[in-house]
């Protein structure tokens, strides 16, 4: 089957395809207008021939850009009544604790369009206040007449009982058939009624939107003749179909950078690496991932638009740590001397100094270029020519001057703060998490990862750096390998050893039944699906669970003593101290649903491990590059990727160069062109 | 000291303070109570080995700014540097010396490298009880430090790896919730390990000497951070005066909070001479909570932005005399340290505002807004419901003030969710909501205080204790008051009193407490408030139309 990823960047959009058994790529300016466009632009210059396309995979910012510009649909919010300013009132916390003029997030609904419903369920469940139906039916008008485009119900304790809040969706779907409705049950069956009303509301503030940018990009490739199926990236690093996108677009907010981990974790799988961290840089930031047993982790929410005044999500979503260091990171200099790098970028335009468009910030690929880690004459498969000389100035104006250094110290010194910066995200991906970095192996890519990556791993003590085939446009391969994937929550709260079995019998049923329920809705066969379950347990007195692995319900029920061993490890791996003489209690269950697209994997797993095909001998050539110390830079051997031969040993220091990215070893260095020809780098 | 390489500088900064926040994050993953895992009150952070600060990790207290240091300092008189040996760990709670409720409990460890103490990792969290006769936040009806609990002064929980026992059990049988305080204790633990490992680590990699080098410059740094901008501050003397309602103990005597501040070149100091003395009921605090607050409205007004250290606080001078109620002296009662704090604090801004019209708002709701709820469960077992809320932050030079709000001394605390109370707890909560006309009329209003009302299910009991009442968040330039805090019963027959500050309420089933918490100050004349704001205020809810009285005068009945 001829599938396609395309992945829609501020810049570019990217194209991952494999078409009749081979990978084919391509890349065209993205166009804002009209995104939907580039998309199709990219399959015709990759030369897929649309009618015998099965599937495009999708990945894109309009959700998550819907919310950072503010660009949504206007929103009612119901509440229970009394709790009509749970969505403003938040958390009440401030994060930037010494900002005499913080600000709080802003909610995306207006006040007077948030109304309370007479009703009340109490947190096992029980209603205390029946639905006041003709309340809900009164707002009928205000909503038509005050042109509300979306509803968000919320209600108090509705993850435990979600009856009033499908009545009143019931009544306002009816008279509203053209407003967006969304309900927090069928979004989040987790208690805390802020965070879940908050994921509520942006699901159906970015609803409308979304819902017609899926449209169009649906009915433009059914114009091209496109008859397969497309798939969206979801931010939990699954898939989902489009018509489930359309209604649960919260679920794609970080759909473009996840695709990246996923092949990551593909590959760590297939060289059989069970830790590994995927660390991505591309132009203006770096983002990192633990990747455990081929998975990568997964977050129970975040923020969007930044921890003081964004706005929770609270759905699963990869765990990627994010700094504000990529290539096009601009350096500069404080008011007390103190050198920084980023977070603000050039970007692409206009660029770093050395493309000669009139920026005069040095960023981190001019530092390179002073430096001679990267070639002027391949840069961007040599679309681009690099002008050494305006690196030069750049750096020595801005930041060798001011600093009383030289400039190839400068230059080295703002590469050395961005990989430090770097490593401090790696550090909180692996080391936060229990993990010693010694144990793992990072995979880099991304236009700058296989640049930066021995510096970093070297910074941190990760013995081991892999850097993939086509590392430049690895997160649209990504897509070609995810899975569909959907989350399932129910609360259960109670001591471990003391759980009702028919209670615990009936979530795990639950839990299943909206499992096949969705299988069914996606048209994906029960047998082809794989259910996990995870128990969320702490100490009795905890609050934060951590998520342990069942097998079925027996497990929470009848002997729990392995239940119990596996908590106290995972503890004494996270916190390194566990209390074995302690009650436990389970909070909720959880359920993940996979189904593999096994043909379409087959085949790129398949082209990820054929045996590497070198092209023809291209002659070697050296260079001086600065490696530890600015004054003194070393030899080094430049090669050319295409056409080293697997097997071969290359040792730093040495310059790897490819169409769209340099591997750069450092003294001491050891790579290794694999069978399939990854580079797999020990670390001098 | 030699210079260090400026790329170093940045490496060891940005290091101390990630590991300062690793810490956090073990300490708050796997903490016991609300307090730590919900409400966040607790920091981390990393010591030399002359108990200077660091680095401490963001978020968390900004109130918890000066007191780690004295906690490590007393430990470092009482044993010498020589007295600790590796697996050491520390814990503090002592009145005399931390100034604070002994609820708060500094757990230390310290960092050797080459066989020499290098410094110390050191957090503070809040117990859900230490002992003592009080439960909960404060009863306000304490006179001494006894009965507030036990006090630990520098001993020894581990000694080179092992536990004391006798410690152990001590504390296991004198507190309240033992499961949950000796888990969140050993949540600190493992935090400090954390610390000294990456610490150590650190000055492993790059050297003692290279890696304090940087922390000195690191310190200079930020001092001449803060300079710059105290220069800018006009030298001169600047007074002002507010006032805590009372003692809790004789509710109608108010307590005079008065400070100096004088700026001159790129020095500020703060006077507390004329503080109030030190009171008999527990509403004192030692002397770091006098220069936590002086340090917090310093760090607010000079360099918000950067991260904690020692040295932000080199321009700053403090004056404060021996038994003020912000330097009281043993065995003063410190149940209620904190409330009196963020007044203290207003009161500093309020100073300035003259001097720095634009970089100052108005008040903001100045108290500490907490309540406790405890009892039995019909199966005997004991619970104890804390939550802090909100109020209205005063409206600012070019913008209204942020509605509920933890105050000036709370940076990343939270409320508790009321999902999660009903979950734990036998009450059902009727109304989390904003206060409407509670913010203070101004140009740029004053943020709105909430309202939240519990119903007990079941017998228990309360303590309340609420600030502020008599002076309610002023305004700036011409801006009026914010709503005072207003705490109401009303019982299940309907009887319904206020409640000022009072320890140990009974409450029934059916019973109802409302709070109402104070909304921030005006800045600016309300007459020139933008019509179209007005309209805002009025379409949203946040002023009512009988609100619209304290701006009539100058938009007409109409709005």
């Amino acid at each position: 089957m001829n599938i396609a990823g395309t992945d829609i960047g501020g810049t570019f959009t990217d194209l991952v395809g494999c078409i009749d058994g081979k990978i084919v790529t391509s890349k065209t300016s993205t166009v804002p207008a009209d995104p939907a466009e580039g998309v199709v632009e990219t399959l015709r210059i990759a030369g897929c021939s649309m009618p015998s396309m099965g599937e495009v995979l999708h990945g894109c910012t309009i959700a998550i850009n819907t919310v950072l510009e503010r660009k949504g649909a206007r929103t009612a919010l119901l509440t229970t009544r009394g709790f009509r300013d749970i969505y403003s009132i938040g958390r009440g916390n401030r994060i930037e604790a010494f900002n005499l003029f913080f600000h709080r997030p802003k909610p995306l609904t207006e006040r007077s369009l948030t109304f309370e419903i007479p009703e009340r369920i109490d947190a096992r469940g029980n209603v205390l206040t029946p639905l006041d139906g003709a309340a809900v039916e009164a707002l009928i008008p205000e909503l038509r007449d005050r042109g509300v485009g979306a509803i968000a119900i919320c209600l108090l304790h509705a993850y435990a009982n979600p009856a009033h809040e499908k009545r009143a969706g019931a009544i306002l779907r009816k008279a509203l058939p053209d407003a967006f409705i969304t309900l927090s049950h069928e979004i989040l069956r987790e208690y805390r009624e802020y965070e879940r009303t908050s994921t509520t509301v942006l699901n159906a503030y970015v609803g409308p939107r979304v819902k017609t940018y899926l449209r169009r990009l649906a009915d433009r490739l059914e114009r091209e003749k496109f008859r397969g199926k497309i798939q969206i990236m979801r931010s939990n690093g699954g898939v989902m179909s489009v018509g489930l996108a359309a209604t649960q677009p919260v679920a794609m907010m970080e759909s473009g950078p996840v695709a990246g981990m996923i092949a990551a974790g593909r590959l760590a799988r297939d060289l059989f690496l069970d830790r590994c961290i995927g660390f991505d840089m591309g132009g203006t930031t770096a983002k990192t991932t633990l990747i455990t047993g081929g998975i990568p982790a997964i977050e129970e929410g975040y923020v969007i638009g930044g921890a003081a005044s964004g706005q929770p999500m609270q759905l699963p979503v990869v765990d990627i740590v994010e700094v504000g260091a990529g290539g096009g990171s601009i350096a500069w200099i404080d008011a007390d001397k103190g050198l920084h790098v980023g977070p603000q970028s050039a970007g692409a335009d206009p660029g770093p100094a050395c493309y000669g468009k009139g920026n005069d910030q040095p960023v981190v690929t001019d530092a390179n270029l002073l430096l001679g880690r990267i070639n002027p004459r391949r840069f961007l498969n040599g679309d681009m020519q690099l002008d050494v000389g305006l690196s030069e100035r750049a750096i020595a104006s801005k930041i060798a001057a001011p600093l009383g250094l030289a400039v190839h110290d400068a230059a080295l010194g703002i590469l050395r703060i961005a990989d430090a910066a770097m490593s401090l995200a790696v550090r909180a991906v692996s080391v936060n998490k229990g993990v010693d970095p010694r144990d793992t192996v990072m995979i880099a890519f991304g236009g700058g990862g296989p640049l930066h990556a021995s510096a970093i791993a070297r910074e941190i003590f990760v013995p081991t750096v892999v850097i993939p085939k086509l590392p430049g446009t690895f997160s649209a391969l990504g897509m070609l390998m995810a899975v569909w994937r959907q989350d399932f929550v129910r609360t259960l709260v109670g001591r471990l050893g003391a759980l009702d079995a028919a209670t615990v019998n009936a979530v795990f049923a639950e839990l299943s039944a909206a499992a096949e329920e969705q299988l069914t809705r996606e048209g994906i066969s029960r047998s082809g699906a794989e259910l996990t379950f995870h128990a969320d347990l702490r100490y009795l007195g905890q609050e934060h669970a951590i998520p342990v692995p069942v097998t079925g319900a027996q497990l929470m029920t009848g002997d729990v003593s392995r239940l119990r061993a596996m908590f106290h490890d995972e503890h004494a791996k996270r916190y390194s101290q566990s209390a074995p003489d302690e009650s436990m209690e389970c909070v909720s269950v959880r359920l993940v649903v996979t189904a593999a697209r096994r043909e379409r994997e087959r085949v790129v797993e398949l082209w990820m491990n054929e045996p590497w095909q070198p092209e023809a001998e291209f002659e070697e050539s050296r260079r001086r590059v600065v490696f530890a110390d600015a004054a003194h830079p070393v030899e080094a051997r430049v090669l050319w990727r295409p056409s080293l031969k697997s097997g071969m040993v290359v040792n730093g220091p040495a310059v790897i160069e490819e169409p769209n990215a340099t591997t750069l070893l450092h003294p001491g260095d050891a790579a290794t062109i694999s069978a399939a020809g990854h580079i797999i780098i020990r670390i001098g | 000291m030699t210079n260090p390489h400026p790329v170093t500088v940045e490496v060891v900064r940005n290091a101390v303070v990630a590991y300062a926040d690793e810490m956090a994050n073990v300490l708050a993953k796997s903490a016991y109570n609300m307090m730590i895992y919900e409400v966040r009150d607790y920091c981390c952070g990393l010591l030399d080995a002359n108990a200077q600060m660091i680095s401490q990790n963001r978020g968390g207290l900004p109130i918890f700014l000066a007191d780690l240091g004295p906690a490590v300092e007393d430990g470092i008189q009482r044993y010498g540097l020589d007295g600790f040996v590796p697996g050491d760990v520390m814990i503090m709670n002592h009145g005399g010396v931390c100034g604070q409720h002994l609820n708060n409990v500094v757990v230390y460890a310290p960092c050797f490298h080459d066989g020499k103490i290098a410094g110390f990792a050191a957090t503070r969290a809040h117990w859900v009880d230490i002992g003592g006769v009080r439960q909960g936040f404060g009863s306000s009806a304490t006179t001494d430090i006894f009965g507030e609990g036990l006090q630990l002064r520098s001993l020894k929980i581990y000694e080179a790896g092992k536990r004391n026992e006798t410690l152990w059990q001590i504390l296991k049988d004198n507190i309240r919730f033992p499961e949950a305080s000796l888990g969140d204790l050993r949540a600190q633990v493992a935090a400090c390990s954390i610390g000294i490992r990456r610490y150590g680590e650190l000055l492993s990699r790059y050297g003692r000497q290279t890696v304090e080098d940087c922390v000195a410059v690191v310190w200079d740094q930020a001092e001449a951070a803060a300079r710059r901008v105290v220069e800018q501050i006009p030298d001169g003397e600047y007074v002002a005066e507010s006032f805590l309602d009372n003692d809790g103990r004789n509710l109608d005597q108010r307590l005079r909070v008065k400070v100096k501040v004088t700026v001159s070149g790129a020095r500020m100091t703060v006077d507390f001479s004329e503080m109030q003395k030190q009171v008999i009921s527990p509403l004192n605090s030692g002397k770091s909570g006098g220069i936590a607050a002086a340090r917090v409205a310093f760090k607010a007004v000079t360099s918000p932005g950067l991260d904690v250290n020692e040295g932000c606080f080199r321009p700053l001078d403090v004056i404060l005399p021996e038994g003020t109620m912000l330097s009281a002296q043993p065995p003063a009662a410190l149940g209620l340290w904190s409330i009196a704090l963020p007044t203290v604090i207003d009161t500093i801004l309020k100073a300035l505002a003259p001097a720095i019209p634009t970089r100052i708002p108005a008040a903001h709701k100045g108290d500490m807004g907490g309540c406790s709820f405890f009892g039995f469960r019909p199966d005997g077992s004991r619970f104890l419901l804390m939550n802090i809320f909100g109020g209205g932050w005063g409206g600012r030079p070019d913008e209204d003030g942020e509605s509920a709000s933890v105050s000036i001394c709370q940076g990343d605390v939270r409320n508790t969710p009321v999902e999660l109370q009903e979950i734990k707890y036998p009450f059902i909560i009727e109304e989390h909501g904003l206060r409407p006309d509670s913010g203070g009329a101004g140009r740029y209003r004053g943020g709105l205080g909430v309202v939240l009302t519990y119903r007990c299910l079941q017998k228990c009991r309360a303590n309340i204790n609420l600030e502020r009442l008599t002076e309610p968040p002023w305004g700036l330039h011409g801006g009026q008051a914010g709503a005072i805090n207003v705490a109401i019963i009303t019982h299940a027959d309907g009887e319904q009193r206020s409640v000022r500050k009072e320890t140990e309420i009974d409450l029934g089933p059916g019973d109802r407490v409302s709070f109402f918490t104070a909304g921030g100050g005006g800045y600016g004349d309300p007459k020139l408030r933008r019509k179209e704001d007005l309209q805002t205020d009025l379409a949203e809810g946040f002023v009512t139309r009988e609100g619209l009285a304290d701006y009539n005068e100058s938009t007409g009945a109409q709005v």
